[in-house]
């Protein structure tokens, strides 16, 4: 899932501003592949462990103390911002730890904050990532 | 064609691999026997052992537990010899099934699944 210019993200109940972009993504930790007797292919592939992960870009206009450190936990949300109205406008959210913090400067991209968060199921059997309608929830 | 113990399908709910063990002579040390040399004496043949790997998948915990009860079942004392049938017809007459080895733990993703390790002795002296 990416989320391009979100309207409003918010960590354990602070805004985090100047956000550019927000990538949610997935990956097995732990993949099953089984062969049989019968052939050279893979009869079973499944991804009994998996780590979902938050990618939070950021693009601070100047100064940016205070960034969010790894350990941290709280609810992570961002609300998606379509091109017009609030038709079609996502909450998406999920309870989420900190795991790396990284800044960039560079010439041509200005300066770049980075937050990675991994999303903490309740229950481990659900999925940690919720998304709703918002509606007009956000102005 | 499916695999099979006594004709029971064990194994067939997921992939499983047939592997025969070790085919040798059981070498000892003179010295060991009680001699002074460097030589070595043959005892005998080594038991065949047959080696099922694979992994047993259900779509449910119960249906799960199923299977490895079913499996688990088979493993009575003392050991009763049957057929052993793999993935291609190879037949061994009169192995006992003696050991059987789950991973360390289940795993549910899309399927409930457990790995594990099946084995499988031809005693040269019934037990």
């Amino acid at each position: 899932m990416l989320v391009l210019n979100p309207r409003l993200v918010t960590f354990g109940g602070e805004t985090w501003e100047d956000v550019a972009a927000v990538a949610v993504d997935r990956a097995a930790t732990r993949l099953i592949e089984e062969w049989s007797d019968n052939g050279p292919h893979a009869v079973l592939v499944d991804a009994p462990e998996q780590r979902v992960t938050v990618r939070v870009v950021q693009e601070p206009s100047g100064d940016a103390p205070g960034a969010p450190l790894p350990g941290e936990s709280g609810e992570f949300v961002v609300f998606t911002a379509p091109a017009s109205g609030d038709t079609g406008r996502l909450r998406v959210s999920c309870e989420a730890v900190v795991t790396r913090v990284e800044h960039e400067v560079s010439l041509r991209r200005g300066s770049v904050r980075t937050v990675w968060l991994t999303a903490v199921s309740a229950d481990g059997a659900n999925d940690p990532i919720t998304v709703e309608d918002a509606g007009a929830s956000v102005s | 064609m499916a695999s099979s113990y006594k004709g029971l399908d064990l194994f067939g709910s997921g992939a499983h691999r047939f592997a025969l063990g070790r085919q040798a002579q059981f070498v000892v040390s003179d010295f060991t026997l009680g001699g002074y040399s460097g030589n070595t004496v043959p005892l005998g043949l080594f038991e065949l052992d047959v080696v099922v790997r694979g992994r047993l998948v259900a779509a449910t915990e119960a249906g799960l537990w199923s299977l490895r009860d079913a499996v688990a079942a088979q493993l009575i004392d003392p050991p009763d010899a049957g057929t052993l049938v793999d993935l291609h017809g190879r037949t061994w007459a009169d192995m006992s099934f003696i050991r059987y080895e789950e991973s360390d733990r289940v795993d549910r993703g899309r399927v409930w699944s457990v790995g594990y390790e099946a084995l499988f002795r031809r005693f040269a002296v019934t037990p």
